[in-house]
């Protein structure tokens, strides 16, 4: 279908091959199917093993059990009952945060945890704020188009149907949009605030377009998923399950089409068959128990994220991999990004109360693209944001208040708004995540993530964060406060189209190892100035259509045999 | 003092020297608990609508009134310099006070970190530890008295430079200090804006599962649709004599 008619039949055009909107139980914010989850025993070669049921593995998941492949995912995490599990609360949601430790270094080292990864059934998707846009197509020719970043192994075109599929499963609710490849989404926009008004207010004064959305939030009601309440603990993960989350995206149909989510379980190694060169399956050990199991598999897809998916593959040494899985070529952790998010806060005389209503609301892309007349290459979008209190203390903080004035600016917390950017930060080798000496309960060792900012990087914050300033000035704000920040983490374990400068290839295989995939955001080499989670699904629901090998009877019956069930062509 | 909220005369950055008037215009907290009974929302109480809230929200929020303490993490010879930091980093001289070191004592003791530590800088808690023996230290360099015997203005002193980056000496220079100050203040404002009282402080509608929200503040700004039947406006401490 054309996105002229997704357009016109707003709310009334749902996916066709995922029921996970019907399976969801109207009283309770539990993942259905897990009491009658298929189980698998570990001795049991299974399709595939997935590391990680966060926003890629999950998809994978529910698409190839769709088509019959027997699959276990491990999950280092909970799995999660929300009703109990989750609160309407900042400092309460603390262990949705992968907080295991980490090092951070680098010249411009990157705060982790709360600010950029998840842990457990879900993955990071389920404390993320819900913000979908699209990756535009010229992210996938930086390096032809001007000269910085990489070329992506694919174009946008070959993920464009995949993109309208997900934006149908999560479903996105927004204005029509009018950048980068202009499209409408299948649900309207959602009402907006006073706060975010304000700032629409400013944009407009200095010549900068805004769109409401998009955002994966339901608005009206989709299947068993209510609309949203507008309470604005997003971040905090969705009660009602309002905001997708491939919690209620994708894994109710997985369960229902035979995957088991083992959760608590934490992947140490990827177990490489020496004789073959091909992987055996996924070593893991389950949370407070001691021994190491293997879970057998004909295939593996390593899907924990730019920091957990390098340092998984680093630490799966083997005779024919001595530097790790993939990282015959130095390659494996290099290019890991973030993006620039610094936020600026505007103060009004009127109340806003910005607590209320989903963070994300509307957002511009009008800078996306490089412009030579701003001296840097690439862009930046910019998103309204609101920050609950303790967000909103650390805001105060960064701009240099604490004792007296910090309870000051607190008190004041109803008369702000807040809008933040998202700068595209260029790929650098150096940026990168290794092993660590010290290592967690396990033994693994811990990862480590060195990152420093380029020239260009810099250049494009400080511009950007001008931008915003003015918005605020625009609109009249009294008085202003700005907090320097990053992102979205990204990278890590890039595609590409040989492997002197990539993990894998274009259809997310590492080089040199005939069944082991990556599915999650470390695949990406570039990540634009959108929001990835939108981007790492569609990449995920392509890749199991090459998986697939797009026939799934003919592929069914490759199973079956145990044959390994990947087509080796590609077919571009 | 009066001041008119509208016109934002009460933020620093608008003042000179960057420093908000002291707190006599503030009116007192007429309706539940606020840290120093001080705030901007006199009849606001979150817990007005604790009837809304969710059981498992409303287990977590109220486990914040127990009674705190007693220290885990810290040793008592340490006691006095981190209640000390505390209060100054958070101006909190007087009761009743969010028990903001027995939060941090807690969170170390059970080791809920957040999942990140600087190359460079020793753990979390070791970072901690050096940074109450840094503020002895320069307390007993500066005025030859321990950091918690210092007073307000003195302490205050200290903490600027703290915030600075600007220490350095003895238990500094162990530690990048900017990377020290955003370690701790991390957990010292995570421990005190997750306080039900410093909602009440700021007005702050608190959990809202499953009520969620209806009026969200726009178009229009002002009239009865932008505000929710239950919140309660903003006010100051209008003294009618001297407004005469
Ligand atoms: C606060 C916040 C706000 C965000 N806002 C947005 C937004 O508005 N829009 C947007 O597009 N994106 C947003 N993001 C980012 C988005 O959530 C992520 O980009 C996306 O979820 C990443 O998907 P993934 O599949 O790569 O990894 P994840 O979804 O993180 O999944 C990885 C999973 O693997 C598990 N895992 C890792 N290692 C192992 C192991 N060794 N063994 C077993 N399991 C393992 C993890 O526990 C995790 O569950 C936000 C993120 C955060 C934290
Ligand atoms: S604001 Fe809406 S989407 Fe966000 S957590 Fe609340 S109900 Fe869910």
């Amino acid at each position: 279908m054309g996105t002229f008619w997704r357009g016109l039949l707003k709310g009334s055009v749902t996916p066709r091959d995922n029921d996970s909107r019907f399976l969801l139980d109207v009283h309770s914010r539990d993942l259905p199917g897990e009491a009658t989850m298929r189980r698998y025993a570990d001795d049991d070669e299974v399709d595939l093993v997935i590391v990680g049921a966060g926003a890629g593995g999950s998809v994978l998941a529910q698409r190839l059990a769709r088509r019959g492949w027997r699959i276990v995912i491990l999950e280092a995490g909970p799995f999660w009952h929300p009703d109990e599990d989750w609160v309407s609360d900042e400092a309460g949601s603390h262990h949705l945060y992968w907080t295991q430790k980490r090092i951070i270094g680098g010249t411009d080292p990157i705060e982790l945890g709360k600010n950029n990864s998840g842990r457990g059934v879900g993955g990071s998707m389920i404390h993320y704020a819900g913000y979908t846009p699209r990756f535009h197509p010229s992210d996938f020719s930086t390096h032809s188009d001007d000269g910085v970043g990489a070329d992506w192994p694919l174009r946008y075109e070959e993920l464009l149907g995949h993109y309208e599929r997900v934006e149908l499963e999560l479903p996105v609710a927004g204005q029509d949009w009018p950048w980068g490849h202009p499209h409408r989404y299948p649900f309207s926009p959602h009402p907006v605030t006073g706060a975010a008004l304000r700032l629409v207010e400013g944009a407009h004064r200095c010549g900068i377009e805004m769109r409401v959305g998009p955002v994966g939030i339901v608005n009206g009601t989709f299947g068993n998923r209510p609309h949203c309440i507008y309470r604005g603990y997003c971040l905090q993960g969705c009660k009602v399950n309002a905001k997708a989350s491939p919690y209620v995206t994708h894994l109710p149909d997985a369960l229902a089409h035979g995957v088991e989510v083992r959760a608590n379980c934490m992947a140490l190694r990827v177990d490489i068959d020496d004789a073959t060169g091909a992987a055996r399956g996924v070593v893991y050990a389950r949370e407070g128990e001691g021994g190491r199991t293997l879970q057998r598999a004909a295939a593996v897809a390593v899907a924990g994220y730019s920091i957990e998916t390098p340092r998984l593959l680093l630490a799966s040494t083997s005779r024919r991999h001595p530097r790790g899985l993939g990282n015959a070529e130095d390659q494996v952790g290099r290019y890991v990004m973030v993006q620039g998010a610094s936020q600026t806060a505007g103060r009004w005389p009127d109340e806003l109360r910005m607590y209320k209503a989903p963070p994300p609301e509307i957002s511009s892309e009008q800078f996306y693209e490089t412009d030579p007349g701003r001296g840097f290459a690439r862009g930046f979008s910019i998103q309204t944001v609101s920050p609950m209190p303790i967000g909103w203390s650390e805001h105060v903080l960064a701009d240099g208040h604490w004792g007296r004035a910090l309870r000051e600016y607190m008190r004041d917390y109803n008369h702000w708004a807040t809008i933040g950017v998202l700068n595209e930060l260029l790929p650098h080798p150096e940026n990168r995540v290794t092993l660590a000496d010290e290592t967690d309960p396990y033994g693994q060792p811990v990862a480590r993530m060195d990152y420093t900012l380029t020239d260009n990087d810099k250049t494009n914050m400080a511009y950007s964060t001008k931008v915003i300033t003015d918005i605020l000035r625009a609109a009249d704000a009294q008085d202003v406060l700005i907090i320097q920040r990053f992102a979205h983490l990204i990278g890590g374990a890039r595609m590409g189209r040989a492997p002197e400068h990539s993990v894998t290839d274009a259809d997310h295989r590492i080089w040199g190892v005939p069944n082991v995939f990556v599915a999650d955001g470390s695949v990406c080499p570039t990540q634009g100035a959108a929001n990835p989670a939108l981007t790492i699904m569609a990449l995920a629901s392509r890749l199991a259509e090459r998986m697939a090998g797009g026939d799934p009877v003919e592929h069914y019956r490759a199973v079956r045999a145990r044959r390994i069930p990947i087509s080796t062509r590609s077919r571009r | 003092m009066t001041v008119d909220l509208r016109s934002g005369a009460h933020l620093p950055k608008l003042r000179p020297g960057s420093q908000p008037p002291p707190p006599d215009w503030l009116p007192r907290q007429r309706r539940g608990t606020t840290p120093q009974m001080i705030g901007r929302y006199p009849d606001h109480d979150v817990f007005d609508a604790i009837d809304t809230w969710d059981e498992a929200t409303k287990k977590v929020v109220l486990a914040r009134l127990e009674p705190p303490g007693p220290l885990r993490f810290f040793s008592a010879a340490e006691e006095p310099a981190l209640r000390a930091f505390c209060d100054t980093a958070l101006a909190q001289e007087t009761e009743p006070r969010i028990p903001v070191a027995e939060t941090v004592d807690a969170k170390l003791a059970d080791g809920r970190l957040d999942g990140y530590q600087y190359a460079g800088m020793p753990d979390d808690r070791d970072a901690w530890r050096l940074v109450l023996r840094g503020l002895d230290h320069t307390a007993r360099q500066a005025y030859r008295c321990s950091f918690a015997e210092c007073d307000t203005r003195r302490r205050e002193n200290i903490v600027r430079e703290f915030a600075h980056g600007r220490l350095v000496g003895g238990p500094w220079d162990e530690l990048n200090v900017p990377r020290a100050w955003s370690v701790v203040m991390r957990a010292v404002l995570s421990a005190f804006y997750s306080h039900p009282w410093a909602w009440n402080e700021i007005g702050f509608g608190g959990p809202a599962y499953p009520r969620g929200f209806l009026r969200l503040g726009g178009p229009g700004y002002e009239g009865p649709g932008v505000r929710e039947p239950f919140e309660k406006p903003g006010a100051v401490n209008v003294d009618p004599v001297r407004e005469g």
